[in-house]
């Protein structure tokens, strides 16, 4: 899981350096655990580092770079000529990846995976390509007069003053440099668009995949409500991916929302975090409860998604201690029950607690007076295509690599 | 018929689109080169082309000799600035085109500013002038608020340097960077002692309201809106317009007819201030280049002493009248001058040549190849920019060299466009925007948020009141 962004000024006098640690930072909800970046003057330098863009100083100084923040050591990839972001899985040697940048951008269409990818050249190209599936997210933009912007998510864009202008299309390859943006259309788009961007990846003032995001979330709210309406005191969801459901189940069933929770530290997302020992750090210290919200309450809890099942036990545990009468769970996705290929977190099968239990069994796990789970017609109904990737919860993937 | 004499000065696409237009004469033409698309009205109306320096004052008055015309059309504003208008009058000859010392209102943004915060006209921004180029740079540096940074002179857009400065975490890397272009945007003004103009920046769409007036009637011309972004989707540096759109009818879908009385009201205010100041009519082209702000509403971004280019190419071939009514203003008569109007709206896609606008040297020379026939088969029109005709090939001047004009509604329009570009190609690159005319949402959107705030400073009483607080700088 990775935020990847390029920047390219028209105009030497511009130092983009912060703008890419600011443009990184609008990225790191997507994975945060190590960052890089790839800055052009005369010459391409870099730095890679195993924290957050938010804990990271870029000290060259250049007018072209491209920067990286997620989950995998060693990005950007540099090589003498050329620097390489990858979002996504590629069964290549990244060698023969920037062989192909450098010497015929085009063939690209060819390599096997599924991913977005930037790359800088040292003449002071970014060029950017989105494959076919759009399993990965990739937008472009700009700055004023001054810059272009490729990246991940919009936000990369808005936390800089820049303008987000459009998604690249599945398949489509933007070729940047001061003289020129060019687009190229190598493959027809076979969308398959993942449906954890939607739920759970993407930031809520992002535009990812044709649409809105907090919209949305809010939807999903609302067909949670009409699939499973449940007769209680409160909605509360758990921060932050799942407060749009939560609003929106609120909505529908007219039963008050509540914060429920509040944090202390900076965000720590669970799924992200890089070991074990910082996911129990980061529920415990994340999901402090509020008492008065909770007690003596009957509680809707609405969660975005369950893995292990790990994090939500200890929530409720918390609920169950400051109060709450009852705890039904309601979960914002379907059933996680099959591992990703393409490079989202979700573990195998075997660590999956959907996968592995019925939902009484899960239920008594958790500590949960009932459980439910989005249906996938429900969620086809909110998203309102079915050019969706939903691997991870009917173990059958659209796109073999 | 007919059969008037005119004499048309320039020879960009502007000058192509005018030509046109006034072909029910004898077009005689004067140009810097060989535009094709002059060359044939000049030759189809038994004119004659001359070419020539068009800015020299002589010259042209050597030419109003040779062809004694019964009025003129100057197309560009350097003509305008060197006294080109001057010289039509000096001859007895009625011409469209402002005579240098009203012409001011174009080429000096200082002298532009002084004039509407003097006389009090809307839609009027704050500014600060520097003649001194470090003081500008520090006065950049030390000031909080967002600026745009100019030449104090017209010189076709280059130089523009426009910043928002919200995000407070980037302050110093945005001032930094400006507070280094003072000293390139400054070599842009050769002469005259105030070289850099800061405005207060504003934000909002864009348009072009273009007003003919032969001194004591004022003409308005449907809207027009440029796309200045060099690139697709609206990005890049800045040009002197990718393309442009018009209508349908006199408006844009994100200007109603109040702003339209609104933004008329300004340029006609303007006209009249610039009488009061240098004592003489205006007379000719007075365009503002505005912007739809929460501040103003309808505000003055810039003045055009002359039809914006490419604006004129989406304007002009809307107007089907468009030669008389330019006989008219010559000839003082403009109070009879009714607008015959194409009410469906146009698109206007400019081309231009590889390492257009950034490097000039390397678009120059860039061949093109155009298949007129089919492109009009296909119901585009195609005006001849900054392009030669030398011997049998058409070469790149170093700007935009072609721009192309689709009628119909945005979407069709812009769809026609798509197919009568297969009919242009070129040894090299070529840059253009598909874009054009397809963000109209976007625009009624950007529209909309500006227009609860500056309904809502005029409810307050507070339309047009702003001022930038820093630390260090104290106000402004």
């Amino acid at each position: 899981m990775a935020g990847i962004v390029g920047i390219l000024a028209f105009d030497k006098i511009w130092n983009i350096s912060k703008f890419m640690k600011y443009s990184l930072m609008g990225l790191q909800h997507r994975g945060y655990s190590s960052s890089g970046y790839a800055i052009l003057n005369d010459k391409i330098s870099s730095g890679h580092f195993s924290s957050p863009p938010e804990d990271i100083e870029i000290n060259e100084h250049g007018w072209a770079g491209i920067g990286y923040t997620g989950s995998k050591e060693g990005y950007p990839i540099v090589f003498d000529d050329v620097a390489l972001v990858i979002d996504g899985v590629i069964k290549e040697d990244p060698k023969i990846i920037a062989e192909k940048v450098l010497s015929s951008p085009e063939d690209l269409k060819d390599v096997r995976g599924a991913f977005s990818l930037i790359a800088l050249t040292s003449e002071g190209k970014i060029i950017a390509y989105r494959d076919e599936s759009g399993l990965k997210p990739l937008a472009i933009g700009g700055f004023g007069f001054d810059m272009a912007i490729v990246a991940s998510e919009m936000t990369a864009m808005s936390v800089i003053g820049g303008e987000f202008r459009r998604e690249i299309n599945p398949g489509e390859m933007i070729i940047l440099d001061k003289y020129n943006i060019e687009s190229k259309k190598l493959k027809e788009p076979k969308k398959s668009y993942c449906s954890i961007e939607y739920i759970y990846q993407a930031r809520i003032d992002s535009f990812v995949n044709e649409k809105s995001i907090y919209e949305l979330r809010i939807r999903i709210g609302e067909e949670l409500a009409r699939e499973k309406p449940i007769d209680a005191d409160t909605v509360i969801g758990v921060p932050d991916t799942a407060i749009p459901f939560a609003i929106g189940y609120s909505r529908v069933t007219g039963i008050p929302l509540d914060l429920g929770f509040t944090r202390t530290g900076s965000p720590i997302r669970t799924m992200l975090a890089s070991n074990d020992f910082m996911k129990i750090v980061g529920v415990q210290l994340k999901l402090n409860v509020i008492k008065s919200a909770v007690f003596g309450k009957r509680v809707i809890l609405i969660d975005d998604s369950m893995v292990t099942g790990t994090t939500l036990k200890n929530t409720i545990f918390s609920l169950r201690k400051m109060g709450a009468k009852e705890v039904h769970v309601l979960i914002g996705s379907p059933k996680l029950i099959s591992y990703c290929p393409y490079g989202v977190e979700v573990p195998q099968s075997s660590e999956l607690i959907a996968a592995n239990l019925s939902e009484e069994e899960i239920a008594k796990v958790l500590g949960a007076d009932s459980i439910y789970w989005l249906s996938i017609d429900g969620l086809y109904k909110v998203i309102g295509s079915k050019q969706l990737c939903l691997g991870c919860m009917l173990n059958s993937y659209p796109k073999v690599i | 018929m007919n059969e008037k004499k005119v004499l048309l000065i320039g020879d960009g696409a502007r000058e192509n689109a005018l030509a046109e237009a006034l072909s029910n004469n004898k077009v005689f033409a004067i140009s810097s080169f060989i535009n094709p698309g002059i060359k044939n009205v000049v030759e189809r109306t038994g004119g004659k082309y001359f070419v020539g320096n068009i800015n020299s004052k002589d010259f042209v008055k050597e030419i109003i000799k040779q062809v004694n015309p019964d009025f003129g059309v100057i197309g560009p504003e350097d003509p305008l600035f060197h006294g080109v208008s001057n010289a039509f009058y000096e001859e007895g000859i009625p011409v469209v085109g402002p005579i240098d010392k009203d012409a001011m209102v174009e080429k000096s943004k200082v002298w532009m500013r002084q004039l509407m915060w003097k006389y009090k006209i809307p839609g009027r921004l704050r500014f600060k002038s520097f003649s001194n180029l470090a003081e500008a740079a520090k006065f950049i540096l030390d000031y909080g608020g967002s600026v745009a940074i100019k030449p104090s002179e017209q010189v076709g857009g280059k130089g523009v340097k426009v910043v928002a400065d919200i995000q407070a975490y980037l302050s110093n890397e945005k001032r930094q960077a400006l507070s280094k272009s003072v000293d390139e945007i400054g070599k842009y003004v050769a002469d005259d002692e105030v070289k850099i103009i800061i405005e207060e920046r504003v934000d909002g769409p864009e348009y072009t309201l273009h007003v003919l007036t032969d001194g004591s009637s004022y003409l308005p011309l449907p809207l027009a809106q440029d796309y200045k972004h060099a690139y697709q989707d609206g990005i890049g540096p800045e040009t002197g317009g990718m393309g442009s759109i018009s209508g349908p009818k006199n408006l844009l879908p994100f200007i109603n007819e109040e702003e339209y009385e609104r933004s008329f009201n300004i340029v006609k205010m303007t006209a009249e201030a610039i009488e009061k100041e240098t004592g003489e009519k205006y007379k000719g082209f007075l365009s503002g280049q505005m912007m739809l702000t929460d501040l103003w509403g309808p505000t003055i971004i810039e003045y055009y002493s002359r039809l914006g280019d490419p604006e004129a190419s989406a304007i002009i071939p809307r107007i089907k009248n468009f030669g008389e009514i330019l006989e008219l203003m010559a000839e003082g008569k403009l109070s009879k001058a009714k607008i015959d109007l194409v009410e469906e709206p146009s698109v206007v896609r400019a081309i231009a040549p590889y390492g257009y606008p950034l490097n000039k040297s390397l678009a120059k020379g860039q061949k093109f190849y155009v298949d007129l026939q089919k492109i009009k088969e296909k119901g585009c029109i195609l005006y001849f920019g900054s392009i030669a005709l030398e011997g049998n090939e058409l070469i790149a001047q170093g700007s935009r060299a072609l721009e192309l004009v689709a009628f119909g509604d945005f979407d069709e329009a812009s769809k026609k466009l798509d197919e009568c570009m297969t009919y242009i190609s070129s040894d090299r690159k070529i840059i253009y925007r598909t874009d054009i005319g397809r963000t109209i949402n976007d625009m009624v959107e950007k529209a909309e948020i500006v227009r609860y705030a500056y309904k809502n400073r005029e409810k307050h009483g507070i339309l047009g009141v702003s001022a930038d607080w820093s630390p260090n700088g104290g106000l402004w």
